[in-house]
């Protein structure tokens, strides 16, 4: 019962910055000259409209759930780890090159290319840990910064040794990786694959992991008052760069996935193009870090994405709207962020949790 | 007749803050309202100050009927309050904190008139402050005067004083109600609110108790006592304690030479060297800020120390981190509960596991329900006012959450235990409690380290008594020779016997 009151009260706050965001939409919508009814239709269609319109929208939806995962279980232990792009990037890359390089049947290529893609950006994100731990560097600035070391790697990683030269194109990526060890699709030539399905299973993963185990609890009430956490006996380093570790490693995975899942190589800039990482990251804020409300905010901005494309195919409206409403929900999810970090500031606690 | 409170009730939702209460002032008079945490104190000044609106009643002064929208109002018919924290600006000086509000100088904030304003008040009522020392530079009892002086200077015929000689030295609550008696002499009245039943019966003049909201007794402190005073308060005789002579056994906590870095060139804790044993306990008496927080921290696992060793249960455990002084034998009430021994966030139940749940971990999954069956049972054993166990921690009030701590701790049922402040804010129906805890653990054989501000409890419960001054051990007194008089000339660095 409590339970579901707290997820409630969790999805309460979200629900009223949506309210307001299509408000806000509806009056970009009449700017632009549209007709609100028909513009918001089109969305709805663009997202959910056909199997194949849902589907395609589940898909853009799993790296982003997985990210935003991963920035919950930071943020809910009171760390910060902006560094999904990156840890992204790696896992995405080390899944390619293991993928293309290690002999073996298909599905089982595939399941270490996804561990390996989990320990490049588990570690990556891990260092970052390492960093704060050893000579007190903040991880908002860390995990920032190692993005771009991270992306710009990667690019030439695939710009330079590993560029794909069997195609005409000259676009850097690597090369395609045999299909055997592609993830299944969820439906035959529909764009979900099976890596949904591993979302969900880490979205229930974490929610047990922060309710029900003692390791989750420490991790918790270090994100509650991290000084009452030590003096009970926590132990700052090692729970921090394990939670790290788990933060950065399901961007990994996020990016495993798109990789085997979805793209089948590592296409230099594809990931940030989309913006997985960052609307993820918005996805855990949004939802307080609670793992089941970041999964639905991360599919309800994903639908906002993808039905801001149909917008533009079928009206004059242009794809932009879509910005729109999600501009105006970071401005909500920014001012409960910097009450809370002001709240703490005032309580004389430096190390103030971040959501 | 000055003032007179008539029929006053105040109602929070379904709560009763208030109900029915008459109280009166005549002028030079002090009258005492004392009650535990939650007889409804604070409500009925909030509402004599005009920070609330009582549900019903009246107020009168001198004779006249009035209402007070806002504090504003309340100073307008001269009543004044001191506020248990004070309320100054730490970098102005004390003239320019007791003249604020109503400066002289027109355009321009005429200095030297304030000062001199400052000197004739000061003068008047013989309370002496330095009007050009700038706040952070004095010491809390000289911020006290200056509070005073700025509700005098605003006119105040009535002043209320709520728990005033909380953050105060001995040698500084004398002087307090030295101030008192002066004033009261030039006609002005005090409102006393506090909890500290021997100061307010040697300040007042009239008590008036209050428990659950309700007058239960309006008293000539003359011709009253604490004994009577504690029944009315709290609704029942006192068990007068039953202190059995400590049997002390082997060491159980060894501090050899310990320092810790002080923040300037002093060292906070300097070379100090204690023993706690088994079935003993040890008290440290000290004004606060003389190194016992540090000392604390560091046989904690809480800060490395720069120097010594400490030794629990004869395992060297210098410098290690919590955990291992935990696993060590270690349990701890902290002296802040807001800063080491809660999450305001986290549910009772979740506060209440910290420290056990290592304990009651199975598999790596904690067992919530055997979890909250402990919390329920400390809930009911501790008559801590916590609704579910599912509430937040935030919505306890401090003495209910320091009973919730004290519970906790005490249920680690370690070899060893820090008290620290343990009766912070507490009634005292609940002081009782946590006191017999404290003593039937040291009968068990426990051994207790306890660091409060208050003599009076330290001088109850402790077996052995060391005093700290300036990061130092300056003295040591058996239990029967021990008094106020020695510990608070120990205290503040006078010579023992000199």
């Amino acid at each position: 019962m409590d339970k579901w009151k707290k997820l409630t009260a969790s999805l309460l706050g979200p629900a009223a910055a949506i309210a307001l965001g299509l408000l806000a939409g509806s009056i970009a919508i009449v700017i632009a000259g549209g007709s609100i009814l028909e513009t918001y239709a089109e969305m709805w269609k663009g997202a959910f409209g056909s199997l194949y319109f849902l589907t395609s929208t589940l898909n853009r939806a799993t790296p982003v759930i997985l990210v935003g995962l991963g920035a919950a279980v930071a943020f809910r232990s009171g760390f910060f780890n902006l560094g999904a792009q990156g840890q992204m990037a790696l896992g995405g890359l080390a899944a390619a090159l293991t993928a293309l390089y290690v002999p073996g049947p298909g599905w089982i290529v595939a399941i270490v290319s996804m561990l390996v893609g989990i320990a490049a950006g588990g570690l990556w994100s891990a260092f970052a840990g390492y960093m704060d731990a050893r000579f007190r560097m903040n991880l908002l600035i860390t995990t920032l910064l190692l993005n771009y070391i991270a992306t710009l790697f990667a690019s030439y990683m695939v710009a330079y040794p590993f560029k794909d030269k069997t195609g005409s194109a000259a676009m850097a990526q690597s090369q395609m990786i045999d299909n055997a060890i592609w993830l299944p699709k969820l439906f035959k030539g529909m764009p979900a694959h099976v890596g949904l399905l591993l979302a969900l299973v880490a979205m229930v993963a974490l929610y047990v992991y922060l309710t029900r185990t003692v390791s989750g609890y420490e991790a918790r009430m270090m994100g509650g008052n991290p000084l009452f956490a030590v003096y009970g006996g926590v132990r700052r380093t090692p729970l921090m760069l394990g939670v790290m570790f788990a933060s950065g490693g399901l961007a990994g995975l996020a990016g495993a996935g798109e990789v085997l899942g979805s793209q089948y190589r590592y296409i230099d800039n594809s990931f940030v193009a989309a913006d997985f990482a960052w609307t993820g990251i918005m996805a855990a804020l949004l939802a307080n870090a609670h793992p089941i409300g970041t999964a639905i905010a991360a599919f309800f901005l994903v639908a906002l994405q993808t039905g801001g494309m149909g917008v533009e195919m079928n009206t004059d409206v242009p794809l932009e709207i879509g910005d729109v409403i999600q501009a105006v929900l970071i401005l909500f999810i920014t001012v409960k962020f910097v009450r809370g970090f002001r709240r703490r500031r005032k309580e004389g606690d430096p190390n103030g949790a971040a959501v | 007749m000055l003032l007179k409170m008539e029929g006053i009730s105040k109602n929070y939702g379904d709560v009763r803050a208030n109900r029915q209460i008459d109280y009166d002032l005549k002028p030079g008079e002090v009258h005492a309202i004392v009650g535990e945490n939650g007889a409804g104190k604070t409500t009925l000044m909030r509402i004599l100050y005009g920070m609330e609106q009582p549900s019903s009643g009246t107020i009168r002064i001198g004779g006249r009927e009035v209402r007070f929208a806002d504090p504003k109002d309340a100073i307008a018919h001269g009543i004044g309050m001191v506020h248990q924290h004070f309320m100054l600006f730490q970098n102005f000086t004390v003239a320019e904190n007791i003249v604020i509000g109503k400066e002289p100088g027109k355009l321009r904030f005429d200095r030297k008139a304030a000062i001199a304003q400052v000197e004739a008040l000061s003068e008047k009522y013989g309370i002496r402050v330095d009007p050009r020392a700038r706040i952070v530079d004095c010491p809390l009892g000289v911020q006290q005067r200056v509070e005073i002086l700025k509700v005098l200077y605003q006119g105040a015929e009535i002043i209320i004083l709520d728990e005033p000689t909380g953050v105060l030295t001995p040698l500084e609550v004398g002087e307090l109600l030295e101030a008192i008696r002066t004033l009261t002499k030039q006609g002005k009245s005090f409102i006393l609110i506090s909890h500290k039943l021997n100061e307010v019966m040697s300040a007042a003049d009239r008590i008036t108790v209050l428990r659950d909201g309700e007058v239960t007794g309006v008293l000539e402190a003359s011709r009253t006592s604490i004994e009577e005073l504690s029944r009315l308060m709290v609704g029942r005789p006192l068990a007068a304690m039953d202190k059995q002579p400590a049997l002390p056994k082997d060491k159980v906590l060894e501090v050899k030479e310990l320092s810790v870095l002080g923040s300037g060139s002093k060292p906070a804790v300097d070379s100090v060297s204690l023993h706690v044993r088994a079935g003993e306990i040890v008290g440290i008496a000290g004004i606060s800020g003389n190194g016992q927080s540090e000392l604390l921290q560091a046989i904690s696992g809480l800060i490395k120390p720069a120097g010594g060793t400490v030794a629990l249960l004869g395992a060297d455990v210098t410098g290690k981190s919590a955990r291992e002084f935990r696993n060590a034998g270690l349990a701890h009430i902290p002296e802040d509960r807001y800063v080491w021994g809660a999450s305001k966030s986290a549910t009772v139940a979740e506060t209440g596991t910290m420290g056990h749940q290592r304990k009651l971990g199975k598999l790596g999954f904690l067992q919530g329900r055997i979890v909250k069956a402990r919390v329920s049972e400390w809930i009911k054993q501790y008559a801590i006012k916590a609704g579910s166990p599912d509430n937040e921690t935030q919505n306890l009030s401090g003495g209910n959450l320091q009973k919730l701590i004290v519970a906790r701790e005490i249920a680690q049922q370690t070899p060893f235990l820090i008290a620290a402040e343990p009766t912070r804010g507490v009634d005292i129906g609940a002081m009782e409690t946590i006191h017999e805890q404290l003593l039937r653990k040291r009968d068990a054989g426990g051994a207790i380290l306890l660091v409060s501000s208050e003599l009076s409890e330290i001088l109850k419960l402790s077996d052995r008594i060391l005093v700290m001054y300036e990061g130092k051990i300056v003295g040591e007194l058996q239990e029967g020779d021990a008094t106020e008089e020695k510990l608070s000339l120990l205290m503040v660095g006078g010579k023992r016997n000199g």
